[in-house]
């Protein structure tokens, strides 16, 4: 066992905030306040992703073939902390380079590889997740929209709600139904969002300015060769994607820099003296480092082959609640500095911190998995 | 960054396991505590309280061994003797008793403890006693309890070089160890539970009331043993004050699911949860309970001596 960083996985990180010194401009804090699927933060991506491509920052860890170098895994994870402990100046193609890009790389065809991949790997590609619907939420499994085989293409109806960075994305990964109810019925389509047909509405919402949407498909003809993987074959690869996705985000970090802000806040205001402003600080701190270590648990996993495991939802579950337990503890000692503008970072994580236990799958979801799969417990009699 | 055990701590740690399975024994006769002399001696018999001074082995091997034994029904002196001894006073006969500060308090492990430790401000000292020397007491923590007849007439001798800074480290990694090993093994037992006991026509553990709580304590237990595993292989002041403060701070409520989940089986002295619920009471308030932990782990992480450096912050 070693739980220290080696002098290579240091230097990276080196690396990393050297170069964040260099591009972030002075006013990223406030640029970076409505987090990564706002129109300024998307924009800023757009030059910054393919500088971090440049420098080999940007998917190290994917196979020399699609531009990486087969880096570990934990090389990304070390960028990622650094990168979305910063804000996210990647904005929303974090996602690509976390899970849709191995997804693809997986399940996709010689002709979908070619056209997505490159693009993610030089930093100028968005995208969106349709995977929420009005009536499918945790239970995913239920969505309603339709794509209708007509000859070689399909026609897609419905819509998705909750949809994140859908108001700039390029493209959407998106589920549809194209056979019977439940899992075996669903289908993935990789959908340009320029299509004819879709339409997409901001969402007025609490965790930042151009986050979540809903997204329309109003007759809207998908070719065939848009399909990843095989009509009713969706529900194995969401589970792939999902198990990238759930532990991709590093939470932990972002939560426990802002916590170290906080404290030197505090301190800097004499406030820091106190042995209960100590006691929840502290107590801060061990939520975030427990969220860490499972979390390095799985990176960990991954790193030696080892496939996805249950281990996954419970360093989601832990982050959740260090991210609230840092949220919480600005609201206690510092609930001035969440009105106005001139603590943007420390608004940005409450707002992140209140939708951690929601976006990618509720943390209940979450619970539900860990009873299964990692307790052995019984499955609750379904109606 | 590595969380796989070496071959060789595979190999330790498999056989501290077996031995420990051979010491489940249900016993004939309920009672509170239960110490288990065989144990403790086949345990010294087969080495395992050098673990920590073995390079291949190290820290976290006698770690990893002190979490195995907290989760046996019965107990043994094995923290002491594995993580502070091996560094302390190899040459001293075990087991031990640690007393902070006060000499005249209910410690565990006075009754059956050849050589006793004391820690007050800097100064670490040694006596050597016998069961003359100790009082037992009555107690509804699971372990054997005693007070010192005459703290001031035993042959005290304060360790020359001892730094007591480091007791207090390895003191917090061992209560740590042991937390998280009496927490792992109290949620096994219940999972065993709710998984058989079946109420309303069906498992208990299929309630999703019940799954969701057991989901969380199966959380909390995991992220406490892996911050453990990460002080014991750091040895920082941090990681230890974060490692202990965190397993006494969960404990509480893990303790309160449980135990709701056994139900009235959880009242009796029959079933062995009542040993893990109640060692984990007396370790949650050790060296100050977990406010004190939390506190130094925050000193730690944030020691004021930066504040000068960050005055600019506030302006």
């Amino acid at each position: 066992m070693e739980f220290n960083w080696s002098d290579t996985e240091q230097g990276l990180r080196e690396k990393v905030r050297a170069l964040l010194l260099r591009e972030l401009p002075n006013d990223w804090e406030a640029l970076s306040r409505h987090g990564p699927g706002s129109r300024a933060q998307t924009e800023f991506s757009l030059a910054f992703c393919p500088k971090l491509a440049a420098e080999g920052l940007l998917v190290p860890h994917w196979p020399t073939e699609h531009g990486g170098r087969a880096a570990p895994p934990w090389e990304h994870f070390i960028i990622g902390e650094e990168l979305w402990a910063a804000g996210e100046p990647r904005g929303a193609q974090y996602m690509n380079v976390n899970f849709i890009g191995q997804t693809l790389m997986r399940y996709g065809s010689v002709a979908q590889k070619a056209q997505y991949l490159p693009q993610m790997a030089a930093g100028q590609s968005i995208w969106c997740q349709g995977f929420s619907e009005p009536s499918a939420g945790s239970d995913l499994a239920s969505l309603t929209t339709r794509a209708e085989r007509h000859g070689d293409a399909y026609i897609v109806n419905g819509s998705k709600v909750w949809t994140s960075y859908a108001g700039l994305a390029q493209t959407c990964f998106l589920l549809a139904r194209t056979g019977g109810p439940g899992k075996g019925g669903i289908a993935i389509f990789l959908v340009p969002m320029r299509t004819p047909g879709i339409t997409v509405r901001p969402i007025p919402s609490l965790i930042g300015v151009g986050d979540i949407h809903e997204v329309f498909f109003d007759n809207v003809a998908v070719p065939e060769s848009a399909r990843l993987g095989a009509e009713g074959q969706a529900w194995p690869i969401i589970g792939y994607a999902l198990s990238h996705e759930r532990v991709g985000i590093a939470r932990y970090e972002f939560s426990r820099r802002v916590l170290d802000r906080m404290v030197r806040l505090l301190q800097a205001r004499g406030l820091f003296e106190r042995e209960t402003v100590k006691l929840r600080a502290g107590q801060a701190l061990a939520a975030c480092e427990a969220a860490r270590m499972l979390v390095y648990r799985v990176v960990d996993q991954r790193a030696r082959g080892l496939p996805p495991s249950a281990d996954a939802n419970l360093a989601r579950v832990a982050v959740v609640a260090a991210d609230n337990a840092v949220a919480d503890f600005c609201v206690n000692y510092l609930s001035d500095t969440l009105s106005g503008d001139d603590f943007p970072l420390h608004l940005s994580h409450h707002e992140r911190a209140i939708a951690a236990g929601v976006a990618s799958g509720a943390a209940e979801i979450q619970l539900n998995l860990i009873a299964h799969d990692y307790l052995q417990l019984p499955r609750e009699a379904r109606p | 960054m590595n969380f796989e055990l070496s071959e060789d701590q595979r190999a330790v740690l498999d056989a501290v396991d077996r031995l420990v399975e051979r010491h489940r024994t249900t016993l004939a006769v309920p009672e509170r505590c239960h110490y288990s002399v065989e144990l403790e001696r086949a345990l010294e018999a087969v080495g395992f309280f050098d673990c920590m001074t073995i390079e291949e082995l190290g820290t976290v091997t006698a770690c990893a061994s002190v979490m195995a034994v907290a989760r046996l029904p019965l107990c043994a002196e094995a923290a002491a003797s594995s993580l502070i001894a091996p560094w302390l006073c190899p040459e001293l006969p075990r087991p031990f008793a640690l007393l902070w500060n006060r000499d005249d308090a209910p410690t565990r492990y006075l009754p059956v403890a050849r050589t006793v430790i004391r820690v007050r401000g800097d100064s670490v000292d040694v006596a050597s006693i016998g069961t003359e020397h100790v009082k037992h007491v009555d107690s509804i923590f699971a372990y054997p309890m005693g007070v010192l007849r005459s703290a001031s007439s035993l042959p005290w001798r304060t360790l020359p070089n001892a730094d007591a800074t480091r007791v207090r480290n390895f003191w917090r990694i061992a209560l740590a160890a042991e937390i998280t090993g009496c927490l792992d093994a109290a949620l096994a037992s219940v999972l065993e539970h709710v998984k058989d006991r079946r109420q309303f026509g069906r498992p208990l553990g299929s309630f999703q009331a019940v799954q969701h709580r057991l989901a969380e304590c199966a959380t909390l237990v995991e992220g406490a043993k892996w911050l453990t595993l990460k002080a014991a292989s750091t040895g920082t002041a941090l990681d230890a004050a974060l490692a202990a403060g965190r397993a006494q701070d969960i404990a509480t409520r893990i303790s309160y699911d449980l135990h709701q989940f056994m139900g009235a089986m959880g009242l009796t002295l029959e079933h062995p949860l009542h040993r893990w619920t109640y060692r984990t009471k007396l370790l949650r308030a050790d060296l100050g309970g977990p406010d004190s932990q939390l506190i130094a782990a925050a000193q730690a992480a944030w020691p004021e001596t930066h504040r000068n450096a960050i005055e600019g912050i506030a302006s």
